[in-house]
């Protein structure tokens, strides 16, 4: 007998599990048979992207705040998924503003609202109203914008006030833009230290630059993406830095060429951007890091002396913009529209729903918002955030930066 | 005899047996719960292993070749065998099992050798040293890479120079600074309490005269270890070994931390990334890569602990122990235990503690040290405003959360724990007892962001008479309890292991139903076994964030989920305040227990 007994092994104890499993599913699975598909990348065509049409018009016809409030005090309150600390800045200013109306905000990064609200929508569940999200190398859009499970909302009246690209060229509008740049430590010089991109590549630098990993914020890769899309801007950059045409060794263009000589020269990957800041800004340091624009805003509570470096050839950086959606058959639409109406800063832009999102190194797009930086948004030397040509290079920018370690 | 009869006979036959057979509580139970852990981990992992064979939407971004909706083997060539495996795959993994088999050696080390000291020596300070030794573990093991790198940090990753450097003048080479040696010290400190508390049971319950009777016949101390109490608390040193193994491959903050500054990646930290870079897809093939790790070292385990005869050491009766005299070794064996628990456990406890009573980082002097964080009012000046934490309405919410969750999941946990270790353990020799061994398991392999987005599909609606459970604490109970069943099935089955049939074949003589005989034998000689699983998971409850932060909506919401908020934002001190109420409501809990359960767990993990 024991002899027997022997024979399970775990091959056909997965076999008995899984006819097991098939026993308890068969009944449970009924009714949805859609969602079988874990991650289920779009609907399929037709299913739900015709419930609510993705292809908004620039901006919303103005529903006059009175009624917003009147229906939203009957909806009693909003729920926002927010990939930023603001909005719960801005909900405790509106609870204050609007009585009766409760915010409700939870936390996530961008990926994970975007796995959470397609989870929850393909399974009839629709919870969320605002989403106050980043993009993911272009799969907000993509996945999300594209398929209408999340819409831009652009009040009539606060519209033509908008910057372009996010009046009508843009997924959404943005509430605040940030980037990432490098940044150096004040203390130790005098001036900004690089004007070039390719100054990183430089003997001086061997082993003095830091990075937040790109491998685990897709935000660090898109602007090592943007690069390698815009590969003639890198090519012509390095020509005006060492004089002559780049050669490639084994890349396929410049901006691949970027990454591997950075490496080459000793990029030292920390994992996240807090970490870079402390590693320059601690102490007295010769080394700089690419970070967040917005950080510069945590210098004195961190104890750094960093600064940001707002011109680099050839173009300083992509934005990274925090965009406003409504989410598909949002239960408190109203709420919805009236909360991002506050966070927007109202018609005047004088709503003080917006202050917590314009701060020191982020930039509200809006022409009647007095920035608190030294630049205007208009003046920076940005390339344009291309969504789709980001959504299929990142993963092949990704590959390369996996294969140089 | 007509064929007719023969028919009707064979069919009662079959009645009768399958009746008999279903009368075996083992097997009535273990189908119950094979059931129940088909549902709940063998779909998901079958739902994960199902994509990986099919052409993703996202794929159209990685090849031309991409057909959404049709079988492939893309995704398993791309990180089996192409120009992208060595990196995305062979150096991770070998990282990963490097890694795991260090962290478990290593633990076991530290584990067994504390647990022996403290149940079956006479060393002074018992309940002081089994007290730092759960330290550790109170702590998010992030925590202890944090305190690792403020001694041994060089110049390398820039900053202030770690202590070592300020005090010597010479900087710690990388490997003593950053990948493989530092997470494996890390990982080891955190994870030691695992066997110190699993084989501690197991030593407790070993009966003593075991060993007298050996030294009687003139065997030596070391003779006595090796052949009578290794032996015997084997099987409890391999649950330990495997639980820690795959804990460690599967570990997230630490390697993340220590590891990119030298480039060293692990399967895990990969696996992040995937799914950070929404290649999810990929994420899968990597994530069952790991469970097929663990279904290799569980098959390993059976192999070894499945050739050697089982040991039953306790029976009804109570035996005196008698402990091994420690001699002139005594009080430096106490003072050394205690003292390097101490570095360990209370040294970055009082850090933060410290750090959650200064108005600004890094400043030590007096007029620094403020109450602000704990109870003071908006600042605007102080993080944007944010109010004190003992102010916040939302930690009030969060922390009466945390506890129902904490308190709910580990009461249950340990209860189906062990109901299923006595299915594993009774149903050793039959393929109830392995199937149910091997799938509770599976839960730890599934990381936690994979296993909690296929449970909101799974829950969102209802199925199977099971309500829609979305948005609600019942599925973050039930998403905790699912986890920690490789911890509580283990647990279980190793103390289950070590009590003998006989008296449940007395009760059941003397007619006593398998309930009753749950409840009135096996429930009160397992109660160590039992405070023990229930500690470790409310421990694990308290600090669960990446398995239930997709689960958690505004109103559901907990102390960890605040915690990362305000580890976002930047507030440390904040974040600090909110460490050490967890650990407080922990060490508390931990207290509680040890002296509600004053018979058991005390003597259990030591005491006198």
């Amino acid at each position: 007998m024991k002899i027997k007994l022997r024979k399970y092994k775990p091959a056909r104890a997965a076999v008995i599990l899984a006819a097991a499993m098939m026993l308890t599913t068969a009944c449970g699975e009924g009714g949805g048979g859609s969602n079988t598909n874990v991650s289920a990348a779009t609907v399929p065509a037709g299913q739900e992207a015709s419930v609510q049409p993705s292809a908004s018009p620039a901006s919303a016809p103005a529903e006059s705040v009175d009624e917003l409030y009147a229906k939203a005090k009957e909806e009693g309150k909003v729920v926002v998924y927010s990939t930023s600390g603001r909005a719960n800045d801005a909900a405790e200013t509106f609870m204050k503003q609007y009585p009766g109306i409760k915010v409700e905000v939870s936390k996530l990064k961008s990926d994970q609202i975007l796995d959470k609200v397609m989870k929850e929508q393909d399974a009839g569940q629709f919870n969320p109203d605002v989403i106050v999200t980043k993009e993911v190398s272009g799969a907000v859009e993509a996945e999300m914008v594209d398929q209408g499970r999340y819409t831009k909302y652009l009040p009539e009246d606060i519209a033509p006030k908008v910057d372009e690209p996010y009046r009508t060229e843009a997924e959404a509008y943005a509430n605040y833009v940030e980037f990432r740049t490098i940044f150096y430590n004040a203390k130790h010089y005098a001036q900004v230290p690089i004007t070039n991109w390719w100054d990183l590549t430089t003997p001086e630098f061997k082993g003095k630059v830091y990075t937040a990993d790109p491998l685990s914020s897709p935000a660090f890769m898109d602007l090592f993406t943007t690069m390698v899309i815009n590969s003639d801007d890198m090519a012509a950059a390095y020509k005006e830095k060492f004089g002559k045409d780049i050669e490639l060794h084994g890349t396929e263009n410049a901006g691949y060429e970027f990454i591997k000589e950075l490496f080459d020269n000793g990029l030292i990957v920390l994992k996240g951007s807090d970490d870079v800041l402390d590693a320059i800004g601690k102490a007295d340091s010769d080394a700089l890091g690419l970070a967040v624009s917005g950080d510069v805003s945590k210098n004195e509570e961190k104890g750094w002396s960093i600064q940001p470096i707002y011109d680099i050839k050839p173009k300083t950086s992509v934005p990274d913009s925090g965009y406003l959606f409504i989410a598909e058959k949002a239960p408190h639409e109203a709420a919805a529209k009236l909360f991002i109406r506050w966070m927007m800063g109202e018609t005047d832009g004088k709503g003080e729903g917006l202050a917590p999102f314009n701060e020191v190194g982020s930039w509200v797009p809006r022409s009647d918002v007095q920035t608190k930086n030294d630049i205007p948004y208009e003046d920076l030397n940005l390339w344009l955030f291309d969504g789709d040509a980001l959504y299929n290079t990142a993963p092949k920018v990704r590959d390369f930066w996996i294969k140089q370690k | 005899m007509s064929k007719k009869q023969t028919l009707a006979l064979r069919r009662t036959r079959l009645y009768n047996l399958s009746m008999n057979w279903l009368r075996n509580p083992v097997h009535l139970i273990g189908i119950a719960a094979i059931l129940f852990l088909a549902y709940m981990i063998a779909w998901p992992v079958l739902k994960i292993a199902y994509t990986t064979f099919v052409w993703q939407q996202q794929d159209v971004r990685l090849t031309g070749e991409a057909n959404p909706g049709h079988f492939t083997l893309y995704h398993w060539t791309r990180v089996l065998g192409s120009d992208m495996s060595v990196s995305l795959f062979y150096k991770p993994i070998m990282n990963s099992l490097a890694v795991g088999a260090a962290v478990s050696a290593l633990s076991m080390v530290l584990g067994c050798g504390l647990a022996w000291l403290v149940t079956r020596t006479n060393i002074p300070l018992k309940k002081t040293i089994t007290f730092l030794a759960v330290i550790p573990y109170l702590l998010p093991a992030w925590i202890l890479s944090q305190a690792w790198l403020t001694f041994f940090k060089n110049g390398k990753i820039g900053g202030t120079p770690g202590i070592l450097q300020s005090l010597l003048h010479v900087a710690p080479p990388d490997w003593i600074s950053y990948g493989f040696v530092p997470i494996v010290f890390s990982l080891s400190m955190h994870d030691s309490v695992f066997f110190f508390l699993i084989v501690g049971a197991a030593l407790s319950s070993m009966n003593s005269q075991l060993e007298e009777a050996a030294s009687v016949a003139g065997a030596r101390r070391l003779t006595v270890l090796r052949k009578i109490v290794f032996p015997l608390v084997m099987p409890s040193m391999l649950s330990g070994f495997i639980l820690i193994f795959t804990k460690a491959i599967s570990s997230y903050g630490v390697p993340a931390l220590l590891g990119s500054p030298v480039n060293f990646y692990m399967i895990s930290t990969m696996l992040y990334s995937s799914m950070r870079s929404r290649l999810t897809t990929e994420a899968n093939v990597l994530s069952l890569a790991l469970i097929l790790i663990s279904v290799a070292t569980i098959y390993l385990n059976q192999r070894v602990a499945g050739s050697r005869r089982s040991y039953v050491t306790v029976t009804g009766k109570d035996s005196a122990r008698t402990l091994t005299e420690l001699g002139r070794w005594k009080y430096p064996a106490a003072g050394a235990a205690a003292v390097l628990m101490a570095m360990i456990a209370v040294v970055p406890l009082l850090v933060l503690l410290l750090q959650s009573f200064m108005l600004k980082e890094g400043q030590y002097h007096i007029s620094n040290l403020t109450m602000h964080y704990w109870w003071g009012g908006s600042d605007p000046d102080i993080n944007t405003g944010e109010k004190g934490v003992l102010r916040n309405d939302t930690f009030m919410l969060a922390i009466k959360n945390s506890l129902f969750i904490a308190a709910a999941s580990a009461v249950l946990s340990a209860v189906i724990g062990l109901i299923l270790g006595y299915v594993v353990s009774r149903g050793k020799h039959s393929w109830i007892g392995r199937v149910v061994d091997q799938a509770s398991f599976l839960p730890y392999l599934i990381p936690g962001v994979s296993l909690a987005a296929i449970y909101i599909s799974m829950f969102a609606k209802p199925a199977l008479l099971i309500p829609a459970l979305y948005g609600t604490i019942t599925l973050l109970i039930l998403i905790t309890v699912v986890k920690e069943l490789p911890f509580t099935v283990k647990a279980g089955s190793a103390s289950m292991m070590q009590i003998g049939k006989e008296l449940e074949e007395a009760a059941q003589v003397g007619g006593a139903s398998w309930f009753a005989r749950f409840r009135r034998i096996l429930l009160p000689l397992n109660r160590k076994s039992l405070m023990s699983a229930f500690l470790l998971v409310f421990i694990g409850a308290m600090k669960e964030m990446e398995l239930i932060i997709m689960l958690v909506t505004p109103r559901t919401e907990t102390l960890t989920t605040l915690t990362f908020y305000y580890a976002e934002k930047g507030y440390e001190q904040l974040t600090n305040v909110i460490l050490m109420i967890i650990i407080a409501i922990v060490i508390a809990v931990y207290l509680i227990a040890v002296k509600w359960g004053k018979a058991d767990l005390t003597q259990g993990i030591g005491g006198s």
